[in-house]
């Protein structure tokens, strides 16, 4: 069974603006899926409805075969969530706040304590769980609440931009954590992010979404080789589109080519980076040409017209 | 299904939903405990009145003892206001930096964050009564309380601090922001005591007035107390003008209840909704 299934999945807040548009994907038990896009791409709000604080205006999703809008208790009993923003009591114990999602999602008191001590240990707050959360760093917060969002050991696991505001060795550290998660085998995770390291490094399989809209959905390998082994980038100085239209007359680009601002991008299948250059200085186009491996954003600007980067 | 596992059921989801419950009065009441000025802030005004302005109107207006001990229960009827006001203020903060997001992903109904935070309400709020009832005994003003009358004391405070808590929650819902609750609530909380007949009986407000009085919830709540701390049933008088205390006592109780239970319910389905976008 699919720990996720959403079918034409849409939300359009009051005032008219559509956060998600009809998207559709399933998630097996145990996958790390991504939800990659910019801020505004509508992964939050997409979180937000699996985990019934939003509620859908059309479509349906299932969580471990539970409706989220027709059974939203017995969803959120099989799910936890670890949210964009810190979210915690901070006054509060860092064990304390553990306890307190342990006891709602009905975990026994004597279990529930083992689990904490184990999951301290596991995630490198043993030193400080009896401190106040107020008192943790970003980084130590962020680990606490991942822990907290295993003492019950959910079915799905919602990370909504983990790593936002984190500095990069803090961040660097987070990722190693939520890497490990991989070896929960029963842990299915959805994980949504604008990074596109994370979501290469973590995920299994990556849903590109965009204006609401998922664009693109298949693993990180398979994305970026459907641009080829290769790119080679020509900044042009006239126009784009008669460039691009000569590449492709002259068969150094094919039709997955594509032009944003003064950038033209030559995914490479058949031809080395050496060849397609060489072809390049025969046309004229000596200006600054460059080649490097494929990125997600390059499958993100493809597909969208628009750096990932840029737009997150 | 048959009508004897029905039956089993409800109480069996009422009983599960205790645990839970407990769960997040005790978090609340832990979060409450750190946060001193939720404890202390609420008592200060009602005390000076009780304690300094008080026994400074009774010797300015020459009026008689007993006049301390009217408006020491006057003062209750500004503490409840005040202290279940505050209770709604953390519930902003608990949504804005707190744990609340969290909470609304815990596999409850989201009623029950409501009825913790009630439950810590009352508790604290009975806790301050009780100091400043003490407070006011301790400074000699006598008051004369039985049993009975107790009891019709502790059901109007219990009564009046839920229907409050619940204004509160709404208000919360509704309110984005810390500081547009704040500035709502003077009118909330202080105005209404003006008119309640807290410092004088509301007969002695101008006609209209004393009609506008009669339908407030604290009016029917001061009568109460004091009809249960000092045996004195003329604030019922005032409103109902009956010649028998007890129904009298009985039918303001009953517009308190009303009070409490309207609000503590729309509390609930207001905060439910605003969960959910």
């Amino acid at each position: 069974m699919n720990a996720i299934e959403v079918t034409k999945l849409s939300k359009t807040y009051p005032g008219g603006v559509e956060a998600v548009k009809g998207i559709d994907f399933e998630v097996a038990s145990g996958e790390v899926f991504g939800l990659l896009g910019p801020n505004g791409a509508g992964k939050s709000t997409t979180v937000g409805m699996l985990t019934t604080t939003i509620e859908p205006t059309s479509g349906s999703a299932r969580l471990a075969g539970f409706d989220v809008a027709r059974e939203p208790i017995a969803t959120r009993r099989v799910s936890s969530v670890v949210f964009q923003e810190p979210v915690v009591d901070r006054s509060l114990s860092g064990r304390r706040n553990l306890e307190i999602h342990a006891r709602l999602w009905g975990v026994e008191p004597r279990e529930a304590a083992a689990r904490i001590d184990e999951l301290a240990g596991t995630f490198g707050l043993a030193e400080l769980i009896e401190r106040p959360a107020g008192s943790y760093s970003g980084g130590q917060r962020r680990r606490l609440e991942i822990s907290r969002a295993l003492v019950s050991h959910p079915r799905v696991l919602f990370l909504d931009e983990p790593t936002v505001g984190l500095d990069p060795r803090i961040r660097a550290e987070l990722l190693e954590v939520i890497a490990s998660l991989r070896n929960r085998t029963e842990l299915t995770v959805l994980l949504t992010t604008h990074y596109l390291e994370e979501a290469e490094r973590l995920c299994d399989r990556v849903a590109i979404i965009h204006a609401g809209r998922i664009v693109a959905l298949d693993t990180p390998g398979a994305l970026l080789a459907g641009l080829g082994r290769q790119l080679v980038e020509i900044r042009v100085d006239g126009s784009v589109n008669s460039v691009l239209a000569t590449l492709r007359d002259r068969g150094v680009a094919g039709d997955d080519a594509f032009a944003v601002g003064s950038r033209v991008t030559v995914p490479l299948h058949d031809h080395s980076s050496g060849e397609a250059i060489a072809a390049l200085h025969e046309l004229g186009l000596a200006g600054a040409i460059s080649a490097r491996e494929p990125t997600l954003d390059d499958v993100y600007l493809r597909l969208t017209g628009d750096s990932l980067a840029v737009a997150a | 299904m048959s009508t004897a596992e029905i039956a089993i059921q409800v109480p069996q989801a009422r009983l599960r939903a205790l645990g839970p419950l407990a769960t997040l009065a005790r978090r609340r009441f832990q979060l409450t405990a750190r946060t001193p000025r939720e404890l202390f802030v609420p008592l200060l005004t009602p005390i000076m009145f009780a304690l300094v302005i008080a026994p400074a109107l009774k010797t300015a207006l020459h009026t008689d003892a007993s006049y301390e001990s009217f408006v020491a229960i006057g003062t209750v009827g500004l503490l409840i206001p005040l202290n279940t006001m505050f209770s709604g203020l953390s519930v902003i903060v608990d949504r804005i930096s707190g744990a609340q997001p969290e909470l609304l992903t815990a596999p409850i109904p989201r009623g029950l964050l409501v009825v913790g935070n009630l439950l810590v309400a009352l508790a604290i709020t009975a806790l301050q009564v009780g100091v400043l009832i003490a407070a006011a005994v301790a400074r000699g003003i006598h008051f004369h309380a039985t049993a009975a009358g107790i009891l019709w004391f502790a059901a109007a405070g219990v009564l009046f601090t839920a229907g409050m808590y619940g204004l509160a929650e709404i208000l919360a819902s509704r309110v984005p922001r810390q500081e547009e609750y704040i500035a709502r609530v003077p009118a909330i909380a202080i105005l209404p005591w003006f008119l309640a007949g807290a410092l004088f009986p509301i007969t002695a407000l101008p006609g209209f007035l004393t009609w506008v009085a009669k339908f407030l919830p604290l009016t029917h709540a001061l009568a109460l107390m004091r009809y249960g701390l000092r045996g004195d049933a003329t604030g019922l008088h005032a409103i109902w003008g009956m010649s028998d205390r007890a129904a009298m006592a009985g039918l303001s109780l009953a517009v308190v209840g009303g009070f409490a239970l309207l609000l503590t319910a729309a509390s609930i389905r207001v905060f439910s909704r605003a969960a959910v976008q």
